[in-house]
């Protein structure tokens, strides 16, 4: 059973046919790598998936259910290419989805710890987000909506504007968040994350996305 | 008397800590502060909920404030002073001629300024800020009060810029205080009856005290400008 089915998704601006997409499936377990130009439709696409802009969508089912898109999070988390953080410390950010959820203090502290480890961020847990790079930001919100363990992640252009150093620690993080209960795909440019290991590959083009493989390019 | 006299009577009086002189400042502040907190909470909830809801005549009710931000002081005075006379319909709370209905007055003075302030800041904050508090699980009233922490800074820079109104103004505090002497004799209507009796050393000294709190205000302002928002 497929974690998301999405069929007859239409999605136009004025006269413009933005994304015309018959049928979608995305299944736990596996990572997709979605590409297409600039202005293809990439991120107003995982922008719908995850009921932040309105579309026409003939049926949306999660986990065999029908839903409302938009009513799942956190367990489909959109990741922007710029990702926001709040006003706070590195700390309170990835702290932020747990609260309310039947944790303690403790237990708090203990997945913020494990998370901060995991994206390499121990040295900078009290510091505000104005201090930090672009890389340490993007992996601050890796690490914030891990805490969360979402069964879908959306993650758009996560290394755009990145320098090599950070691009390479972002891809890295990205590689490992899959595991056998989620499924992650990642709109990107980037030909280091495109090539993530056993990634489907699929193009946006032309309002409809096609699987394609690597060698075909795109 | 001369520029240089009176200037330097106005030193010596703020040295010297004359009683009449700092009871005047400690009324104004006084009155200020209150004023500040019986209009910031409601005044930042109407910006607020203005710059998140649509209701029948939201329209009216922005363009009513930002035309009431530019009120006349003396204005202000005029309509308080017919509610709280005798006769008029809050004259049962006898707050004329108090430090509560200077309060009152400079409550309302402050509330245009916060409520307009604040639903620029609202309309002003990054949209990914809604985005990313529902990403990770929040509920309706956990986003409202993520937004508003986002947003504090330019909500602390509107209390400033309505404390710099009440501090300043005049006419309401004239109309509605009345300037009775260790009453409600503010800063600003103590330099004009001094001047206006040619007594121009206290009225230098209020001035100068007047002058250093906008200075350190603007400087508080200062300080805010540019925090928060995009991180």
């Amino acid at each position: 059973m497929s974690l998301l089915q999405v069929r007859a998704l239409q999605k136009s601006f004025g006269e413009r046919n933005l994304l015309d997409i018959d049928a979608l499936e995305l299944h736990r377990g596996h990572s997709y790598v979605l590409t297409g130009v600039n202005g293809a439709g990439k991120t107003t696409l995982l922008r719908i998936l995850a009921g932040l802009e309105t579309a026409g969508i003939g049926s949306y089912l999660f986990d065999g259910q029908t839903a409302i898109p938009g009513q799942l999070a956190p367990r489909i988390v959109y990741l922007h290419q710029h990702p926001y953080l709040f006003d706070s410390s590195v700390f309170a950010n990835i702290a932020y989805g747990l609260h309310g959820r039947g944790l303690n203090r403790q237990q708090i502290e203990n997945r913020v710890h494990a998370e901060m480890a995991w994206a390499g961020l121990a040295q900078v847990a009290h510091v505000r987000p104005s201090k930090l790079s672009g890389g340490e930001k993007q992996r601050v919100a890796l690490a914030r909506a891990r805490a969360l363990s979402p069964d879908l992640w959306l993650l758009d252009e996560p290394t755009a504007n990145l320098d090599t150093e950070a691009r390479q620690q972002v891809t890295a993080l990205i590689g490992q968040i899959r595991d056998a209960n989620n499924c992650v795909l990642v709109a990107t440019h980037d030909t280091d994350l495109a090539n993530l290991p056993d990634a489907v590959h699929w193009v946006l083009d032309n309002s409809k996305v096609d699987e394609r493989s690597l060698d075909a390019g795109d | 008397m001369s520029l240089s006299q009176a200037l330097f009577d106005a030193l010596r009086l703020l040295w010297e800590g004359d009683p009449t002189l700092w009871g005047i400042v400690h009324v104004s502040l006084r009155v200020c502060f209150l004023a500040l907190l019986l209009a910031t909470p409601p005044a930042v909830m109407l910006g607020f909920a203005l710059a998140n809801f649509q209701f029948p005549g939201r329209r009216m009710l922005i363009v009513l404030i930002q035309t009431l931000l530019a009120l006349p002081t003396v204005v202000v005075g005029l309509i308080l002073y017919f509610l709280l006379t005798r006769n008029g319909p809050l004259g049962n709370y006898e707050l004329l001629f108090t430090q509560g209905g200077m309060v009152l007055g400079q409550a309302v003075l402050a509330f245009p300024i916060l409520a307009a302030m604040t639903l620029s800041a609202v309309q002003g904050a990054d949209a990914r800020v809604v985005e990313t508090a529902r990403m990770l699980g929040a509920g309706r009233l956990r986003i409202a009060c993520t937004l508003m922490l986002e947003v504090r800074f330019a909500v602390m820079a509107a209390m400033i810029t309505g404390f710099g109104r009440v501090i300043s103004e005049i006419g309401c505090a004239m109309m509605v205080g009345g300037n009775i002497a260790g009453v409600t004799r503010n800063i600003t209507t103590a330099i004009a009856l001094e001047t206006s009796k040619g007594e121009f050393a206290q009225g230098i000294a209020l001035g100068i005290v007047l002058v250093s709190i906008a200075l350190v205000a603007n400087f508080g302002m200062a300080a805010l400008q540019g925090r928060g928002g995009q991180k």
